[in-house]
């Protein structure tokens, strides 16, 4: 009848699916039928409920149930619609979720997203596409942090993400340590991390606090050594996984523990709670691959006051200087976006709530409690006079996306990979060249496989 | 009195039931007499039962095994009723270019490892707390411990304590020995073993101690008057009683084992080191890392064949559906 077997059988399944998914969905989808109207920069929501997915704050849950009740009496106050908050714990949790409500068309109206993870979300095509009228709804691209804007879209003409927060990348240190040891500022290359690290290593104190089992610091590290020094590691419909740079980049990273022993030798089994812990316990000089969210814990630990954030070095292990076409980020652009499903039927109420947690007191007074950076350009501003934060909001500022392609995932996956199949090496002693270019060869492949089908 | 439950009573006493039951009938030759109560049974009473494990199981299924034909990945989910369907594709991917071979391998030497170990181990339990004795209820509720505690509880403590610098690498150091990688390596794989063991064998234990109760009194009775030495009325008398449960636990230990995502998840994280990279670890990172649905659900329909094979061979083995006295 025209319709091939197959396309029917699914088409049958399919029709069944919906009819399950709409059933057990049924409640908490959306309750407003049509779209609201905008009229006068308003937004009337009565009687409406708007759907929010947010990334669970696991340190701060009481807190973070406070700050939802806080917001939804806002957000009532200035529509008269009542949101509905749900959380997730982890990317795959979302992933989930944003699988079930594309395929039934029904779910949160908003998304919080990890910044990484936006390429993959915007591969699903199930987000707004943002154009002027949306931004101006949001109070204009302005009113963001520019860099924070780096990985919201593949281009500035198709943008999905609006930052909410930003969390870059800084390294703590031990202001005593490196005074005893003679070093007057942190280190602005790696060769010079390194050498200084060595310095600080006497009997059970270390340079260098790492978490080498962790499943997010160690790509970090290899992505932001390589971009230094010109890989960006996707670099058009290429991989670079097996370029030299690359190679270097894990060598360096492994070095530390391997041949320059300036970490502890357990840290091969440590994740990054773990690293934290024994730079708070003084027995590490560098904490790198930190944000301001650590301050509670130094704060409350041994080192409180005695510690201070900068910058990660921004020049390729082996360099003085970054070579032409690098480019010296300090960090990954990190932090969580905002994105609003298209299948929403109530995108204004939609636009209006995410207005309103990007405005300048609302960023405020989330740094406050959470101790996560403000995407609002004003609110930004404010806190640089704060000298804690002050490395932190301008390594947000020289932070550089990840490349924005469906298939950073798999990359990601690949990076963190060889870090994984060569910890039983790291533990060993050393990491031979032929098995770590094997480990990238094999990695490489499947990245490639990964970049190909985001190319069709 | 006792009317044994494998001999069909008539419950109806009908003319009809009365005339087919009587004496003298033949049966056609070809055509199969149908048993009393096969007749006029009301099958309608099936429906919503039917119609709950289409829902529940039948639908899934079709599904898993449909997306497994398609292209499905995070850029066609969408859209995902237009995915392309490419046959067996994901079939030839996942045994050529992935580590499929190597997961089936990992995860069925790793379950049957796992078994035939905790089946020893749960047999002399049971034997171990069959007769009474003072503290025997004490042992018991030991016994259960590992069983009753969450997957996730037993692999997060595990891995705590199987870290670099963790108390089992400590006791170790100060017996003079050297502990080495726990968590990752070639010992992870022993490490999963060891963990799986130890968290699995009161499972054996249970159902071997419900074979040991279901032993009549009379039995040991008589094999004391026998004069059987505890050997002998072990092997002889005992053992057979346990072979039912036994070989149960083994079958339903085994797919357990196969199936076990908790502990190498919690224990070793995603991606896993290659030594434990077990089916349900290889399907979740396709599916959740790479968002290579299709794939995954492929992977996942092999390892539903791999699980559906001793199933079916201990179902033919037992023949649950048919009882000594005929059909039921």
């Amino acid at each position: 009848m025209g319709m091939s077997k197959p396309r029917r059988l699914g088409t049958i399944a399919a029709a069944a699916i919906s009819v399950l998914m709409l059933a057990a969905c049924g409640g908490s989808g959306g309750t407003g039928g049509t779209t609201s109207g905008a009229s006068g920069g308003k937004v009337d929501g009565t009687g409406k409920t708007l759907n929010v997915l947010m990334n669970v704050t696991a340190q701060y849950p009481q807190e973070q149930q406070a700050w939802f009740k806080e917001m939804g009496a806002k957000f009532k106050a200035e529509t008269g619609a009542d949101i509905q908050w749900e959380t997730f714990a982890s990317a795959n949790d979302e992933m989930t979720r944003i699988q079930t409500s594309v395929v039934s068309g029904q779910g949160p109206d908003v998304y919080g997203l990890g910044t990484t993870f936006t390429p993959t979300a915007y591969s699903t095509g199930a987000f707004v596409k943002l154009g002027d009228n949306e931004w101006n709804q949001l109070g204009g691209k302005d009113k963001f942090v520019p860099a924070a804007l780096g990985i919201s879209g593949p281009d500035e003409g198709n943008q999905i993400g609006i930052p909410f927060v930003s969390r870059p990348f800084v390294m703590a240190y031990n202001t005593e340590l490196l005074a005893a040891a003679g070093i007057e500022k942190p280190a602005t290359t790696w060769d010079e991390f390194t050498e200084q690290a060595k310095k600080l290593t006497t009997g059970d104190q270390y340079g260098v606090a790492v978490a080498y089992k962790d499943n997010f610091d160690p790509w970090k590290y290899i992505w932001g050594m390589s971009i230094q020094a010109g890989n960006p590691i996707i670099d058009g419909s290429k991989v670079r996984l097996d370029d030299p740079i690359t190679k270097k980049a894990y060598e360096t990273y492994f070095g530390w523990v391997t041949k320059d022993k300036v970490v502890d030798p357990s840290s091969v089994g440590w994740a990054n709670p773990q690293a934290l812990a024994a730079f708070a316990a003084g027995k590490a000089a560098y904490f790198p691959m930190t944000s301001p969210l650590s301050i509670p814990a130094l704060d409350a630990s041994a080192v409180k006051g005695k510690y201070k954030y900068a910058l990660m070095p921004t020049v390729p292990p082996g360099e003085t200087s970054n070579p032409s076409g690098a480019k010296p980020a300090t960090s990954i652009l990190s932090g969580d976006n905002l994105v609003v499903a298209d299948y929403s039927k109530q995108k204004d109420l939609a636009f209006a709530f995410v207005k309103m947690i990007t405005d300048k007191d609302v960023q405020l007074n989330y740094f406050k409690v959470f101790g996560q950076l403000p995407a609002n350009q004003e609110a930004a501003k404010e806190l640089a006079t704060n000298e804690v934060i002050a490395p932190a909001l301008e390594s947000g500022a020289k932070s550089v996306a990840t490349p924005f392609s469906g298939a950073w995932g798999d990359v990601q996956l690949s990076l963190t990979n060889v870090v994984v199949q060569s910890i039983p090496d790291l533990s060993s002693g050393a990491v031979s060249g032929s098995n770590l270019s094997q480990r990238l060869k094999d990695e490489q492949a499947k990245s490639q496989t990964a970049l190909d089908r985001a190319k069709k | 009195m006792a009317s044994s439950v494998t001999e069909p009573r008539p419950s109806d006493s009908s003319p009809v039931a009365r005339a087919a039951a009587g004496p003298g009938e033949t049966t056609p030759p070809g055509k199969r007499r149908k048993g009393l109560s096969e007749r006029n049974r009301p099958l309608w009473l099936l429906i919503p039962g039917g119609l709950l494990m289409t829902i529940v199981i039948l639908v899934p299924l079709a599904m898993g095994i449909w997306m497994s034909l398609i292209d499905l990945d995070q850029y066609t989910l969408r859209r995902w009723v237009s995915a392309e369907f490419i046959g067996i594709k994901n079939y030839i991917e996942a045994a050529v270019s992935s580590d499929l071979l190597r997961s089936i391998w990992l995860s069925v030497s790793f379950a049957v490892i796992s078994t035939a170990v905790t089946v020893p181990l749960g047999v002399a339990a049971a034997v171990v707390t069959q007769n009474a004795y003072r503290g025997r209820a004490l042992v018991r509720s030991v016994f259960l411990i590992p069983y009753v505690l969450p997957s996730f509880v037993v692999a997060s403590v595990w891995r705590t304590m199987l870290q670099p610098d963790g108390i089992v690498n400590v006791t170790l150091n100060n017996l003079g020995m050297d502990g080495g990688l726990w968590l990752n390596g070639p010992n992870s794989y022993w490490t999963l073993v060891w963990v799986e063991i130890w968290a699995a064998w009161p499972f054996i234990y249970l159902l071997a101690l419900s074979g040991l109760q279901a032993v009549d009194h009379e039995v040991h009775e008589a094999s004391a008057l026998d004069g059987a030495l505890w050997w002998n009325k072990l092997r002889y008398v005992i053992f057979p009683y346990l072979k039912g449960p036994v070989s149960l636990a083994f079958l339903l230990a085994t797919l357990n084992h196969i199936n076990n995502f908790t502990l190498p998840y919690v224990l070793f994280g995603a991606p896993a080191p290659s030594d434990v990279n077990v089916l349900p670890i290889l399907v979740y990172v396709t599916s959740f890392q790479s968002f290579r649905f299709g794939l995954s659900a492929a992977m996942a329909v092999v390892s539903l064949i791999l699980i559906a094979i001793p199933l079916f061979i201990y179902l033919r083995a037992v023949r649950l559906d048919v009882h000594e006295g005929g059909k039921k």
